[in-house]
């Protein structure tokens, strides 16, 4: 089907949930969340476990289909659920759909996941080079032609191929695993782990980046380090970042605004400094927090 | 076509769909659980068929101890198959692939161990209950009415120990998440020996009545191919969806059998076809999504 | 025993198997689905192919190559409705899919009268007397005799010529970024599609040249053997296709080759072994996926530009009559 645009899309929003509910036979996971992320914003997402931060990234990237609401992506639909509260927004007549997750995807949306997934049994050097594939478009005849030498239509491979090589060396770099890059992903050490799936991510060019928890299992030095590295990356990529996360000091440090969930429900919106006191907030998350960063 | 003969036919196939059901049952379960097509299952129904046949022949035992033994006999090498080769896997989390890939290997090993230590010739089972009874005029015989007893307490059984006692409750736990059932203090080692033991314990009675029925012969566990087909017509991983699936295709395939018998099986992967295009979720099967 | 006429025969064979394994190889090594019914696919390439040699009078490379997208046709029509399905339903439909060409061509009463002649397909008795134009490489008789336009064509359509070419697109083809995202869909598929990897794409293409790959071998079976009967394609069949692809190792096109020749060659030398061999093979398929589930090569590539290298060495070494400086055999250039 074709895409939905809106014509009065705030150009400054990269990423909008509308009034977004996910529910799984008679639970609702996620229930009537709304949010703009503005672009080059850090955006956190906090909220006690169980609280559906995760549900929301599979609603966005399309592994779920959205029971209500609506998902729009640099000022495109690319969700859309049954019924719609207080629909004030509605230019066409939206069908329920849901575009399939590749296709979400590369139009510039990349993420990470809780539980590391990587090309396991692959090279570091893989892993990057197989997320690069976007940029390549030279069909199944073409990849046969390896030859530098050629009329243009043939050398495609050459000139495309060497240009993902460039840009996977260069991603490792700045990532600091290029020493790594023939080891096999799976017998990295954990940090270096969450480093390459960062790296993976991308290599697809993403103009909104998703990080489910980057800092779990991390001590707190790396978890520092971290804080400066989603930093750099975001100016070096003029990326919008969306950030899961239990580590409440980088949370609190790195990001920009944050939302609080809990149990699904929308709690507080707002700046570290309003979250870190919201009378409401305290209550429900961070008073529980600290028992919960005394065991971590 | 008679009403006897339409009577005949309909027990006929209740008869070969009951037994499909003990069949596929065992698969089902296996796929709930652990996500993969368990294609070891035929090896295990076709060595149940073999230790009711020599039960019978050489051991001269009468018909229920039989075939008690064969159910016995198939449950444990379910159970080690599932020890000696998934288990493996299982500890290493290896990919489902590789369990395909395994239960293949294991059920080609099967197959030929009994071709190569017995032989490959067909053989049939001595004749047990060839008497025919008539009920309101019309002629059945009796041993496909007692396969059709026998495969419907067997079920029944099943089904209870499903629905009704704490080991079901465990089953069904892990049919919905194995991880998280485990994390919830279920053992999932345990679960799963159960099932592979209910499942083998099937297969084998399956397999002693396919033998009476039929004949015995290294290659009868490719009928467990139909039982598959049978799974998906009625809805892939549900228990009761195994077992609706496998009476309706047992039924249909006997009157397709009646008008041209060269058809059956073509029959049954062609409704295979129909049933992906058209509704692949089958009769009563869910749809589910993806975990990230 | 051994003539050439026998050897001959054997790498005929060689080549055409070499053929479903790699196809399957891309299938199941690369991309991580399993084939029950690759047989079928073989089976179709078979008929199809003889159906336009001795009905239509078609030329057998043609006939290839029609075999070969009758297949694909089939194959893509089978991905179509089962590869956006979760959970084995590929698994089963391949098995029923392969399973039911069997019985259709079972149970197929066929006579076409094309240009007068009777071309008669008859059900499970099969198909004889089809002409042998499956050649190891090429017809060297006619290029003696000066009829170069035959050898030409013999040439290109040999059984070597035609896997050497496929054996070489396969190996660039995995190579590049089709390649990759079939491995990124083996290896965690919601992690390809959350790079923007179009998985249904990947693995619609690997059915597809599985399958066309398949489609071809059945044409020059077909036209090796000289007859046909849908016993040839039977369940076990497919089977022994997808070990040769797990000896030699999931993931590795010089594995394949490796695993399809021994395991070709093998059945002879184990003529003494008799029924036993198949449950040696069920047995080493359970121990290899426990052991060392990427096969003999682990899925790695055996590096052939290296192992030319290190043969050149040792020929110039002999040559000059120095000792081994490293001992780089080429043994040990094949284990790295």
């Amino acid at each position: 089907m074709s895409d939905i645009t809106f014509k009065h899309h705030d150009p400054n929003v990269m990423l909008e949930l509308w009034h977004v509910t996910k529910r799984f036979g008679g639970l609702t996971a996620v229930g009537d969340v709304s949010f703009k992320i503005k672009k080059g914003e850090i955006y956190a997402l906090i909220g006690p476990n169980g609280a559906g931060k995760t549900t929301i990234f599979n609603l966005i990237t399309g592994v779920y289909a959205l029971t209500e609401g609506r998902v729009i992506f640099d000022g495109t639909v690319v969700g859309q659920g049954d019924a719609i509260i207080k629909d004030d927004m509605r230019e066409t007549d939206v069908k329920p759909f849901r575009k399939q997750p590749y296709d979400i995807m590369s139009r510039g949306m990349a993420r990470t996941f809780q539980n590391i997934r990587l090309f396991k049994s692959e090279t570091v050097y893989n892993n990057v080079l197989t997320a690069c594939h976007a940029e390549a478009d030279y069909n199944i005849f073409q990849s046969l032609w390896r030859l530098k030498v050629g009329p243009k239509w043939l050398t495609k491979y050459y000139y495309q191929e060497k240009a993902l090589r460039e840009k996977t060396e260069e991603l490792l770099k700045i990532m600091g695993i290029w020493e790594q890059r023939d080891m096999i992903a799976v017998n990295l050490p954990y940090g270096q782990q969450r480093k390459l799936e960062i790296a993976r991510a991308l290599a697809t060019d993403p103009k909104l980046l998703l990080l489910d928890e980057p800092a779990a299992g991390m001590n707190p030095e790396e978890t520092l380090a971290l804080m400066d590295l989603i930093r750099e990356i975001r100016d070096r990529f003029d990326l919008t970042v969306l950030i899961i996360e239990h580590h409440m000091d980088l949370v609190m440090n790195v990001s920009d605004r944050i939302f609080v969930l809990n149990f699904g429900k929308p709690l507080a919106e707002g700046t570290p400094a309003e979250i870190q006191s919201n009378p409401e907030v305290i209550e429900a998350y961070l008073g529980k927090e600290d028992d919960g960063d005394g065991d971590a | 076509m008679g009403i006897e003969y339409f009577l005949q036919q309909l027990v006929n196939g209740i008869c070969l769909g009951g037994m499909y059901a003990l069949m596929s049952v065992g698969y089902s379960l296996v796929y709930s659980i652990m996500n993969f097509s368990n294609f070891a299952h035929g090896g295990v129904i076709m060595v149940g068929a073999y230790v009711g046949y020599f039960a019978l022949t050489a051991l001269n035992v009468p018909f229920l101890p039989a075939f008690l033994l064969c159910g016995v006999g198939s449950g444990l090498l379910a159970v080690i198959i599932e020890r000696l080769v998934y288990s493996p896997l299982r500890k290493r989390h290896a990919p489902s692939l590789y369990f395909i890939i395994s239960a293949m290997g294991a059920s080609i090993f099967l197959e030929n161990f009994v071709i190569a230590t017995i032989d490959g010739t067909p053989r049939n089972y001595p004749p047990i209950f060839d008497n025919r009874i008539n009920i309101g005029g019309i002629s059945l015989g009796v041993d496909s009415l007692l396969m059709i007893v026998v495969s419907a307490v067997a079920l029944l059984i099943l089904m209870f120990i499903i629905q009704k006692t704490k080991v079901g409750l465990a089953i069904r736990a892990c049919s919905y998440s194995e991880k998280a059932s485990t994390l919830m203090g279920i053992n999932g080692d345990l679960v799963i020996f159960i099932i592979f033991l209910m499942g083998g314990v099937l297969a084998g009675f399956a397999g002693m009545l396919y033998g009476m029925r039929f004949i015995v012969k290294p290659t009868i566990g490719q009928v467990t191919n139909k039982s598959f087909v049978a799974a998906v017509f009625g809805g892939l991983g549900s228990l009761p969806g195994a077992i609706v699936g496998s009476v309706l295709l047992g039924i249909m395939e006997i009157f397709v059998a009646s008008f041209n018998s060269n058809l059956r099986d073509l029959f049954v992967y062609g409704l295979l076809i129909l049933v992906l295009v058209i509704k692949p979720s089958g009769l009563m099967g869910k749809v589910v999504e993806d975990k990230a | 025993m051994f003539s050439w006429y026998y050897i001959e025969g054997i790498l005929i064979q060689s080549c055409y198997t070499l053929l479903i394994v790699l196809g399957l190889s891309i299938l199941t090594g690369y991309t991580g689905m399993f084939s029950f019914g690759h047989a079928g696919f073989v089976c179709i390439g078979a008929y199809v192919s003889i159906l336009c040699t001795m009905a239509f009078g078609l030329p057998y490379w043609l006939s290839l190559i029609i075999a070969g997208l009758a297949a694909m046709l089939l194959g893509a029509g089978l991905g179509k409705i089962t590869l956006n399905l979760k959970g084995d339903y590929f698994c089963i439909a391949t098995l029923g899919v392969g399973e039911a060409i069997r019985l259709i061509f079972n149970n197929l009463q066929l006579t076409i009268n094309v240009g007068g002649k009777d071309f008669l397909l008859d059900g499970a008795k099969g198909v004889a007397s089809i002409p042998l134009k499956t050649t190891l490489f090429g017809d060297w008789n006619a290029l003696s005799n000066g009829d170069v336009g035959t050898f030409l064509s013999t040439l290109f359509s040999s059984a070597l010529f035609i896997v050497i070419i496929f054996l070489t697109a396969t190996a660039l083809l995995m190579n590049s970024k089709h390649g990759r995202s079939m491995l990124a869909v083996r290896e965690d598929e919601l992690a390809a599609q959350m790079s923007g990897i179009n998985t249904f794409r990947s693995k619609m293409l690997a059915m597809c040249m599985s399958a066309l790959y398949a489609g071809i071998a059945g044409g020059m079976m077909a036209h090796y053997f000289g007859y046909l009967q849908p016993k040839m394609f039977l369940m076990t069949k497919s089977t022994e296709y997808t070990i040769m692809v797990i000896f030699g190792g999931m993931g590795s096109i010089t594995g394949s080759v490796l695993g399809t020749v021994l395991l070709c060659a093998l059945p002879e030398l184990l003529r003494a072994v008799g029924d036993w061999r198949l449950v040696m093979y069920g047995l080493a398929v359970i121990v290899i996926m426990i052991v060392r589930p990427k096969g003999l090569m682990g899925g790695k590539e055996l590096p052939v530009g290296r192992i030319c290298r290190a043969v050149g060495r040792v020929f110039t070494k002999k040559k000059k009559d120095l000792p081994p400086p490293d001992g780089g055999s080429v043994g040990e250039e094949a284990s790295v």
